[in-house]
């Protein structure tokens, strides 16, 4: 019996010194600065060389060390179901060259899926310019392959012809009531606000400004009001391609300039929408410059013909009749400012250089008109245009590397791209598939080069040619080196936080806690005395023992997990005052101590459990929940729940049974404040 | 010892008009969605000079003609800017002509912090925390459920699991109703921290409900009592000083959280504050009662 007790004890001892070593080693692990210093000294005293422990301190969240969260969206609509994940992926790993390049330490960059949405979370620890990071994600280009659309385009069906026609017959119906009603004396205005169907102009009285002749749809309603007065108002719907108008004639308007003019145009290999390789820059100037020397009136159409790498070419150059505002500025000025009968060039635009000649200039009425409009049903909203490219697999996720060439022939400046080993089976195919065909190379989203496939190219390289100046040429090639997107994505949300604000909350929760931490002591010692003092101990080492888990597996700190930990604190007692309780009770019964002790724990247990279960089984929902404040409070919560259960029956339980022999059978006020027996 | 028991009208009538207060001014006033819920901008602008007036700030800012703006002062030298949902581009707008406006060589204007949540984003949100909330409830009940199977005389379990679902109800609809008047009356805006704080005080209440079934649980096995009221109310009162010193030590850090914790977790810790008062007192003196009542029908 003796002897049982001997062990027992001796059991007992090691627990202590264990929990103590523990208790300083993990101290040391929260503390590597002081830890590291007192290591140094005892190297220095006794020769051990012992190591240094890393210094690295806790993980903390944005919102403490200041920094930017970013959500991005990618769109991923082009893309076909299978392949979104794969291509998100490609995005998130361009993204994150990118921010690796701005010298933020520990980027973290992670995709998500939220129903069908694909979303790419961008943190930016202790970065100072958000904008400029903004900026740079938002610069990474979108780089996409797309072959022709050969699903021919659909007819309307019988289904919805009939669709269409009923719909514009019950417009027409509609608009004829409104002409009855004008004509019954109602006013024109209110029949607009109650009435008119054009959303943009309903709300100013219907009004549609000057109208101006040639402008295609709004036509029909010029020729009216060319033959009607102020104050008229039309006795018939009109109608055009929109829907049937009930129109107001309003005053005249100032008349435009309208001037005919007739152009040849030159284009060079490079230039927007130029096929014709004849002429490079250069060329192209000289043969403008050579053009314009020779034209006159008389020949200027011959020339057109014979020269022009325009459209208009067939019609002699031949451009009709246009208003300001029609053709591409540098153009526009030019003929504007030329006299009628003048020939001017070479002028410069994105098309290549024109020589241009104005043949005449009028001045063309506009008339004031207010309308109240019954919609059609038009073709286009039952089948939306279709897309003359569609998307392939390969895309700037495929991209080894971007250089700056020059076409050893034109001497045009390109962009030659080197497709890693999955991207160069993709062109292959690419261009198998396509031989004799077009195929585009999208860049932001709009076609930069359209090369027709003259072979299958197995090399996996491929060049994009526009009309680049070197310097565009190298920017182009660096902005896809840092990263090209298979997908545009967009922003669609940000919190950033300054590194002074986030440093105050760490102090004020600092701070927060450790009052928080005395108050509890305190308490704990007031209220249940010795017991109280040995709770005090083991939430010591309970606090300490979850800094260092913390620390340990990575939990990143952020204020709401600061917060978690801090109402952990407050349950973690709760454990100890659960089975002090019991104890008290126990003892009031007249039990001795020691089985008081025993009994206290035993009892206590099922309560400490059950009550834990249920938060923690709040804390496992809430960490599927996603949201980072909503984790960083749950996985704090959650670990120092389950400590403080660890904690408080072996740590406290240790303690009180080392103490109790000490004591006499029925322990005294140091105990509860309970000495009477019942 | 209290005789909670037979006093049980007194907690009844109180908690009766707590809730059909709070549930009216749920359903009437509503509580107050912060951009978490609704999409939007929050900007906090620190000025290192004079800190402008709100109504001058205000002007500055609706001259971009960005929607409503709301302008609320913060700390001593801060503004904080609350409005519609901003692109990138509108939000360095409105910096550019608030540094404009505000901004010398010598005293900077200091964006403290950016909050732009997107309608795709404050959608999945609400979506997020409805299945969270949903998500626990069904959880809880299926634990409570599950923790009281083996009771069965002389109530049976379910009676147990309603009583305790009943009584968290009561907590967290008081609490949200606490937040519809301060919504009301300050301001006070709810986002995802309050349904974290929320969440929270559902597993709480059902904590500490359950530590006094599980005591009554004990005196019914023991059989040492009459009859079922009397157990139920010697157990009570042998929890209550339990309940009361883990309520104390758990608000005290909550309130040590609630003044010295900061702006952003004050009124997170003040719905758990509240919540847990709530909670610990329904446990004593509203969920035992009413399984005695309910027994009793």
């Amino acid at each position: 019996m003796n002897n049982q007790e001997g062990t027992k004890r001796a059991k007992m001892r090691w627990g202590m010194v264990s929990i103590a070593i523990c208790f300083l080693a993990m101290l040391g692990f929260i503390f590597p600065k002081y830890t590291n210093i007192a290591i140094n000294n005892i190297n220095a005293l006794a020769y051990l060389g012992l190591p240094n422990i890393s210094e690295e301190s806790f993980r903390l969240g944005l919102d403490l060390q200041g920094g930017a969260h970013l959500i991005y969206e990618a769109d991923v609509q082009h893309v076909a179901a299978e392949d979104r994940a794969t291509a998100v992926e490609g995005v998130r790993d361009a993204v994150e060259r990118r921010v690796n390049g701005t010298g933020v330490s520990e980027p973290n960059v992670q995709t998500a899926r939220v129903g069908e949405a694909y979303r790419l979370i961008v943190d930016l620890p202790g970065i100072e310019n958000v904008n400029e990071a903004i900026k740079l994600i938002g610069e990474t280009p979108v780089l996409e392959f797309k072959e022709e659309n050969d699903v021919p385009p659909r007819a309307l069906n019988e289904e919805e012809r009939e669709r269409i026609t009923q719909t514009n017959s019950a417009a027409k119906a509609r608009s004829e009531e409104v002409v009855a009603r004008a004509v019954g004396g109602e006013s024109f205005e209110e029949l607009v606000s109650e009435l008119s169907e054009d959303t943009t102009t309903k709300n100013n009285g219907g009004s549609l400004g000057n109208v101006e002749a040639g402008l295609g749809i709004t036509d029909p309603l010029y020729d009216w009001a060319k033959t009607h007065v102020e104050g008229d108002i039309s006795e018939t719907p009109i109608e055009t391609e929109l829907g049937y108008h009930v129109l107001k004639r309003g005053k005249d308007g100032e008349s435009k300039e309208k001037v005919s003019a007739s152009h040849i145009l030159i284009c060079y290999f490079g230039a927007q929408g130029c096929e014709d390789e004849t002429y490079t820059k250069e060329s192209a100037l000289e043969k403008a410059q050579e053009l314009f020397t020779q034209a006159n009136a008389e020949n200027f159409a011959d020339l057109a013909k014979e020269f022009s790498t325009g459209p208009s070419k067939g019609a002699g150059g031949d451009l009709g009749s246009f208003g300001r505002g029609m053709m591409i500025p540098a153009f526009e000025e030019a003929v504007f400012s030329a006299e009628v009968g003048q020939i001017v060039g070479p002028v410069e635009t994105d098309f290549g250089y024109h020589v241009i000649y104005k043949t005449d200039v009028e001045e063309v009425a506009t008339y004031g008109l207010a309308h109240i409009m019954s919609k059609k049903l038009t073709e286009r909203e039952v089948l939306p245009p279709q897309d003359s490219w569609k998307s392939t697999e390969l895309s700037g996720k495929q991209l080894e590397r971007a250089d700056v060439a020059i076409d050893p022939q034109t001497g045009a400046v390109q962009v030659s791209l080197v497709f890693d080993k999955e991207g160069k089976k993709l062109f292959e195919d690419i261009t198998r598939r396509n031989l004799n065909k077009p195929v585009a190379i999208f860049l932001d989203g709009s076609p930069i080069s359209v090369p027709t496939v003259q072979a299958v190219i197995g090399g996996g390289e491929a060049v994009i040619t526009g009309s680049f100046t070197i310097p565009e040429a190298q920017l182009l090639s660096q902005r896809l080196n840092t990263g090209a997107l298979p997908v545009p994505i967009t922003l669609v949300s940000q919190q950033a936080i300054g590194a002074s604000l986030g440093a105050e909350s760490l102090a004020k929760s600092l701070h927060a806690g450790i009052i928080a931490i005395i108050l509890v002591m305190l308490f704990m010692v007031l209220y249940y005395r010795l017991p109280g003092v040995l709770a005090v101990i083991s939430l010591s080492m309970y606090i300490v023992a979850a800094l260092a888990i913390f620390k340990f597996i990575g939990v990143t700190l952020t204020l709401a997990g600061i917060a978690g930990f801090i109402l952990s604190i407050g349950m973690a007692v709760d454990a100890n005052v659960l089975i002090f309780e019991r104890m008290k009770e126990e003892l009031r019964e007249g039990k001795s101590l020691k089985v008081a002790v025993e009994e206290g724990f035993v009892r206590a247990w099922t309560s400490i459990r059950d009550g834990n279960i249920s938060t923690l089984i709040t804390c496992v929902l809430l960490i599927g929940f996603g949201a980072s404040f909503v984790q960083g409070f749950a996985a704090t919560l959650s670990i120092g729940i389950l400590l403080s259960m660890f904690s408080a029956i072996t740590i406290t339980r240790l303690f009180l049974r080392a103490i109790v022999p000490l004591f006499s059978r029925y322990g005294n006020r140091l105990f509860l404040g309970f000495t009477e027996k019942k | 010892m209290i005789p909670i028991i037979q006093k049980k009208n007194i907690p009844f009538t109180i908690s009766t008009i707590l809730f059909t207060v709070s549930v009216i001014l749920l359903v009437v006033v509503g509580i107050k969605p912060g951009i978490d819920f609704t999409g939007g901008t929050l900007i906090q602008l620190r000025f290192e000079g004079e800190r402008p007036e709100r109504a001058a700030l205000q002007t500055v800012v609706e001259g971009l003609e960005l929607g409503n703006v709301l302008i609320q002062p913060a700390d001593s030298d801060s503004h904080i800017v609350k409005m519609a949902y901003l692109e990138e581009d509108d939000h360095q707008r409105l910096l550019s002509s608030v540094r404009t406006a505000y901004e010398s060589e010598e005293y900077k204007v200091v964006e403290e912090s950016v909050e732009t949540i997107g309608p795709s984003i404050s959608s999945d949100l609400r979506s997020r925390s409805i299945k969270a909330g949903l998500g626990v409830v069904i959880a809880i009940i299926l634990f409570i459920a599950y923790s009281f199977r083996k009771v069965s005389k002389p109530v049976s379990s379910w009676k147990f699991g309603i009583t305790a679902i009943i009584a968290l109800l009561h907590d967290v609809i008081i609490t949200m109703g606490v937040f519809v008047l301060l919504g009301h009356f300050l301001g006070v805006e709810v986002g995802i921290p309050f349904v974290v704080a929320m969440l929270t005080i559902l597993g709480y209440s059902v904590n500490d409900t359950i530590v006094v079934f599980d005591r009554i649980r004990e005196k019914l096995m023991r059989k040492e009592y009459k009859n079922f009221a009397e157990t139920v109310n010697v157990g009570v009162n042998e929890t209550i000083p339990r309940s009361i010193n883990t309520s104390v030590t758990t608000l005290l850090v909550l309130l040590g959280l609630c003044i010295f914790g900061g702006e952003s977790v004050r009124f997170f810790s003040l719905s758990l504050v509240i919540g847990i008062i709530l909670g610990t007192y329904s446990s004593l003196f509203l969920a035992s009662p009413l399984l005695v009542w309910w027994e009793k029908k």
